[in-house]
């Protein structure tokens, strides 16, 4: 076996040992806090770092740890650490590299809430951000200032669609030495693993494509394991003694997975933001299925795409899979197998016309997700982005009229039928 | 922490304790293209348990500075100036792979500074398929991936591991990728030339131990249970549901067995 497992197979297998009393296949939920030690020896060489090993499910749990090693699997990350949702393991990520006084460089055209943390929460305990247009690739560079510790983008852009250049900002965190985060939650490891392009690391929202099911919250922080973190002084979390574990330098100890233990040493142990063991089983079945339901999001995609362009109804259309999107060549580079399941669309006749197709579209489902197995809209700038203000969704790419549409997996008839019922309700707004 | 040997800058972890040669030693020592890492699960264990711990990048790997030595022979006096340059003393020497080679000319070599040895997944030899040798020189990746791929077992290759979220195949490849570029096919160069393996282990009269793997695919049993004919009344070992990466697949196993053998053949106060 020189060769190693594909996707699919680690989809189903990684991570899980098959359980040793009772052979149950399915992996279970070890639903516990806590874990008897066999003796007092083992019990201080877990606590101190010494060896694997549960202690207490805040800091890891065996459920979860099979959900952590299988997207570390699947992303090819040296390590993974799984979070109560998508939001605590960007926080987790990046409290666990800056302190007061240091500064973000990150992609204007993100999720609400990233934007939100990074604009109004972090501020206040001293980290700041500068938003860049993610299309301006030199604006990246030019942002950067001597406090700046992290770069961070989300591939597909939330939700204006525009594709980062990874291996353009890759570059310019290696020049400054900087490493490069990557919100991944829209490609999940099935469409793009953002660390084949020079990231270093990523997250995802779990609760989206990789479950699937939009019955859990969740979310991963996973380690790249390729930056150098002793290479500057400007890592100290990571490369200098750590008090709490007696002075233990997690970078020189644990090396392609210091940043992970890192994360699990203080964010786990102090914030606590852990995923429960049935929220990891969830998860766990819906990653087994990940890449079938990615290859029908996005035929169906493709086919309401079809639709929504030939409706007279539909103003405009966008996704980088078309190739009157400007992401387009960047789309066709990362994610060669499709370029996500959102698809953003304008209804003719503005604000009215918009608010009437949501209320009278049928099947599709009126809510503030994305990635469910069933397709859902909503409308941005009274939703998800009502909390920025007028510049940042300007930079954000939102117009009023703009509809955002999670594409599911029912059969694609019965969608569309479900979104004429909608544009019957918008006629009247369209001047018609 | 970094130190001089010969004038180049050489990285070792001592297992999060202050290197103290008042105490004796367990120095830890890695295979082809792996670096001080690859005994994580090992080294702190015994650095809080009044052993003074050194976990050597050999030249050239990860946080060591070049050139990659390119002899076994060479290897064990470097070791050799490396534990002179600490005042190291009383030592356990605990090898993995290639390490065994280095640990096998140095234990015979360096007789007095020696008091136990562990050899894990070793033979006498390690004789390197020639594809292997011609893929380190010219096509690196490639090298990295069969090294990875034959070296880990079927727990290596599904990503499962006793440290909770870590993937040592993953880690395993990020490691080989930070030596600096032609130490892979050095080290190959350097186990493949090796021949004095006989020689020098009937040569050793310390306590030896040898732990071996029952699906190890790089140093298969056969060869392994050569060593164990050559060296005086040796200590064997076999977890049989490791592949060749005992350290990282089977740490609590191979540490128990470590720690035993160890604390009974070189006792710390
Ligand atoms: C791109 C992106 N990142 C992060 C998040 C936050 O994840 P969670 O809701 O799991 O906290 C979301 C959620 O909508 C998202 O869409």
């Amino acid at each position: 076996m020189s060769d190693f497992y594909e996707f699919d197979t680690l989809s189903l297998h990684a991570g899980q040992t098959v359980d040793k009393e009772f052979g149950a296949r399915a992996t279970p939920i070890y639903q516990t806090t806590s874990y008897v030690f066999p003796d007092t020896d083992t019990a201080s060489s877990i606590f101190n770092l010494e060896r694997g090993g549960h202690a207490y499910s805040r800091i890891s749990n065996p459920t979860v740890g099979v959900l952590e090693q299988r997207i570390a699997s699947l992303e090819g990350g040296s390590a993974a650490v799984c979070t109560a949702s998508g939001m605590a393991a960007t926080f987790c990520a990046i409290t666990a590299i800056l302190s007061q006084g240091d500064h973000i460089v990150a992609s204007s055209q993100m999720y609400g809430g990233n934007i939100s943390l990074m604009k109004n929460t972090l501020p206040r305990f001293g980290i700041t951000a500068t938003f860049v247009d993610p299309t301006d690739i030199d604006g990246f560079g030019k942002a950067i200032k001597d406090n700046t510790k992290l770069i961070y983008g989300e591939l597909i852009g939330n939700p204006g669609l525009d594709i980062l250049d990874l291996e353009a900002i890759a570059k310019i965190g290696s020049q400054h030495h900087i490493p490069f985060m990557v919100d991944a939650t829209f490609n999940t490891p099935y469409l793009c693993r953002p660390f084949d392009f020079g990231a270093n690391i990523t997250m995802h929202s779990v609760t989206k494509w990789m479950g699937g099911h939009g019955a859990a919250i969740g979310g991963v922080v996973v380690d790249g394991g390729n930056f150098d973190w002793g290479a500057t002084d400007k890592y100290p979390t990571i490369s200098e003694p750590y008090a709490p574990f007696q002075g233990i330098n997690l970078w020189e100890e644990f090396g392609p997975a210091a940043f992970a233990t890192r994360i699990r040493a203080e964010a786990m142990r102090d914030f606590g933001p852990s995923m429960s063991p049935m929220n990891a089983f969830l998860l766990l079945q819906g990653i087994e299925t990940l890449s079938l339901r990615m290859d029908k999001h996005l035929s169906n995609t493709m086919k309401m795409l079809d639709f929504l362009q030939n409706h007279k109804q539909v103003s405009w259309v966008s996704h980088p899979s078309l190739p009157s999107h400007s992401s387009h060549a960047l789309a066709k580079k990362y994610l060669p197998k499709g370029a996500g399941s959102i698809v953003s669309f304008g209804v003719k006749g503005g604000r009215d016309a918009g608010k009437a197709f949501i209320e009278n579209v049928e099947l599709a489902s009126h809510l503030a997700n994305v990635g469910d197995a069933k397709t859902l809209i909503i409308h941005p700038a009274t939703t998800t982005h009502s909390r920025i203000d007028a510049q940042a969704l300007v930079a954000a790419g939102i117009t009023e009229d703009m509809i955002r549409l999670s594409v599911g997996l029912e059969d694609i008839k019965d969608l569309q039928s479900g979104f004429e019922a909608g544009f019957r309700a918008a006629r009247k707004f369209a001047g018609e | 922490m970094y130190f001089d040997v010969n004038g180049k800058r050489i990285f070792a972890t001592t297992g999060g304790k202050k290197f103290d040669n008042s105490l004796p030693t367990v120095i830890f020592l890695h295979g082809s293209g792996l670096d001080h890492t690859f005994w994580g699960l090992h080294s702190r264990f015994f650095a809080f348990r009044k052993y003074s711990v050194l976990v050597p990048d050999f030249p050239g790997h990860t946080h060591s500075e070049g050139p990659p030595l390119t002899s076994i022979e060479s290897m064990a006096d470097w070791l050799n100036d490396a534990v002179e340059s600490l005042c190291a003393r009383d030592i356990s020497i605990v090898a993995h792979s290639q390490g065994c080679l280095v640990a096998l000319e140095f234990a015979s070599r360096f007789k007095d500074r020696v008091k136990s040895v562990s050899f894990v997944a070793s033979g006498l030899a390690t004789p390197v398929n020639s594809a292997l040798i011609d893929a380190a020189e010219n096509n690196p990746e490639a090298a990295i991936a069969m090294m990875v791929g034959w070296g880990f077992g079927s727990a290596g290759h599904l990503h499962q591991g006793p440290v909770p979220g870590n993937s040592m195949v993953a880690a395993g490849r990020k490691i080989m990728r930070s030596n600096v570029p032609g130490a892979l096919a050095a080290d190959l160069k350097a186990c493949n030339a090796y021949s004095n393996g006989k020689t020098a282990a009937a040569a050793i009269d310390c306590p030896v131990q040898v732990i071996l793997a029952g699906k190890d695919r790089m140093a298969p049993r056969k060869a392994g249970m050569e060593l164990v004919e050559h060296l005086h009344n040796p200590e064997l070992h076999i977890i049989q549901e490791s592949g060749h990466m005992i350290p990282q697949e089977a740490p609590d196993e191979s540490r128990l067995l470590l720690r035993n053998f160890i604390f009974s053949n070189n006792p710390s106060g």
